[in-house]
């Protein structure tokens, strides 16, 4: 019997799916990158882990003023903002020290609006909050306040670290 | 030769035989919806705890202490360099009427909030602030849909994006039922709040819990049992957003009002 024979074409499918197999095999080389975590439920690159905590750090805590404010940190323990973060009204740390020796200067915002930020009487507060009140419906320190122009501001009275003094 | 089977025979059989199947679908069914993976979405927290990692972080927001300041927005925006145009956590204004309920979030809240009109301070039932961000799901749907594996879920429990990696394609930021990714406007490529990674590793919270004043925020290990996190969940009075879309979130809430979206 002449003509092609009846394997032939299973042949010719069979290389088809080698080289479809190295195909892929060299495609999955090329793109899948060296480091990849081949655990179906954590799908990554491990380099990433390391390139994620590689961003320098901006904050340091109040830990970081330790350091070098110790007797106004010992002193400000005492107070009622004792549970604030320095760097939410001073700025972050990076801001002000770098290689552990202090280049500019830690700045303070001294406007009224550094306090009402937080002491604002507003609706959404919860209502424990000590809050000033320019119309007296709500928060604790209504009295006093009532009689204060605009442009009084907070710290002539208050001591931004002691405030209730 | 087969022999053919009686129709009446055959038939008889099999309509019993369907009748049969489509009873124990239903109970199997029935018994999978009620305790199934869905209704395991709101199981104990700690759970967690039982794989091989050294660490498992999770995150709780308490609406009770949040006084709507917006400095965690600040610290969040200063620490990783956040575009002006977007935002990796912001907090949201609720104010519940009787005619409906106000949200808003001016600029993020990243300069507080001003006071509301008198119209609406007459007539507000109550009123709250809810600090969002990235929820850091156990089931992801951001890092199901990544066609690269850019995003995924570490042993830790952090969401994070392998920026080097990501293609832009925003599948990601259209799969979040949070709204907590964005793509980034300079780099083009993906982000979100990663729970300050580079932060945790070194030993420090968040920033926007660290400049919290007063504990809205918490972070901690739930594999530390001194930790601030693992105590809260002794008492069992948290939430999470969007429950139903069984991302089983890592970042919970304590008083969450019924409003919040
Ligand atoms: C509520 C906002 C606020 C917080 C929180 C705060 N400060 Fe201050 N701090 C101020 C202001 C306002 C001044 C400026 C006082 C003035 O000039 O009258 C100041 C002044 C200072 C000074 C200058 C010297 C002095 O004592 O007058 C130091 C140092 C200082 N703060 C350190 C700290 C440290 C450390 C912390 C954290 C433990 C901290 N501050 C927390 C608002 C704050
Ligand atoms: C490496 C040491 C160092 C660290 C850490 C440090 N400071 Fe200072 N800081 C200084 C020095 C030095 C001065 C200037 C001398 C002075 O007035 O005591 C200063 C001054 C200040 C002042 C007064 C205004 C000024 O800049 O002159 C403030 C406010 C302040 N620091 C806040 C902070 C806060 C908040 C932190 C923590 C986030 C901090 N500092 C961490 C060294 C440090
Ligand atoms: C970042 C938020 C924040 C800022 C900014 C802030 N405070 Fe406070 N303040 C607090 C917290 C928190 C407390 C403690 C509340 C408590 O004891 O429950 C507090 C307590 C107080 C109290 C005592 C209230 C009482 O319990 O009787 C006074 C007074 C006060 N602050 C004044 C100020 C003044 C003045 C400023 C501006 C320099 C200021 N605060 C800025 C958060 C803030």
């Amino acid at each position: 019997m002449s003509g092609p024979s009846s394997t032939s074409h299973l042949y010719r499918l069979g290389i088809v799916l080698v080289a479809f197999f190295v195909a892929a095999v060299l495609v999955g080389w090329w793109a899948v990158p060296s480091s990849w975590n081949f655990d179906v439920d954590h799908w990554y690159r491990k380099d990433a882990l390391i390139d994620n905590a590689q961003k320098p750090m901006v904050y340091g805590g109040n830990e970081s003023c330790k350091d070098c404010h110790e007797p106004a940190m010992k002193k400000l323990a005492k107070f009622k903002h004792r549970a604030l973060s320095c760097e939410s009204c001073h700025g972050p740390v990076a801001d002000h020290v770098r290689g552990n020796k202090k280049f500019a200067a830690a700045k303070v915002d001294k406007s009224r609006w550094q306090c009402e930020n937080c002491h604002q009487e507003q609706i959404n507060r919860p209502k424990d909050f000590p809050q000033f009140s320019k119309t007296g419906d709500i928060g604790k320190f209504v009295k006093k306040h009532n009689l204060l122009e605009k442009k009084t501001l907070c710290l002539e009275c208050h001591n931004a670290h002691d405030p209730t003094n | 030769m087969m022999p053919i089977p009686s129709p009446i025979e055959a038939d008889t059989d099999s309509r019993r035989e369907f009748l049969r199947n489509i009873l124990a679908g239903t109970a199997t069914a029935t018994v999978l919806m009620v305790f199934g993976p869905g209704a395991m979405a709101l199981s104990d927290p700690t759970r967690r705890t039982k794989n091989k990692a050294k660490h498992q972080f999770a995150y709780v927001i308490n609406i009770n202490n949040c006084i709507g300041c917006g400095n965690c927005v600040r610290a969040c925006n200063k620490e990783n360099n956040v575009p002006a145009s977007v935002f990796r956590t912001w907090v949201e204004r609720y104010v519940v009427t009787d005619e409906g309920v106000y949200v808003e979030s001016p600029n993020g809240g990243l300069k507080g909030f001003e006071a509301v009109n008198k119209k609406l301070r007459q007539n507000f039932k109550k009123s709250f602030t809810v600090p969002k961000m990235c929820n850091h799901c156990e089931d992801p749907p951001c890092v199901q849909v990544c066609p690269v594996g850019a995003t995924f879920k570490t042993e830790e429990g952090f969401v994070l994006v392998d920026h080097a990696h990501c293609l832009g394609c925003a599948y990601c930021v259209q799969a979040c039922p949070y709204a907590a990714r964005y793509i980034d406007p300079i780099k083009h490529v993906s982000d979100k709040c990663d729970w300050c990674y580079h932060r945790v590793k070194n030993g420090k919270l968040p920033a926007c819990v660290t400049v919290c004043p007063n504990k809205a925020r918490l972070f901690g290990d739930l594999k530390d049992p001194e930790s601030e996190v693992t105590k809260i969940f002794k008492e069992d009075q948290w939430m999470v957003l969007k429950p139903h879309m069984h991302t089983d979130p890592t970042c919970f809430y304590i008083g969450l009002p019924r409003e919040v979206v």
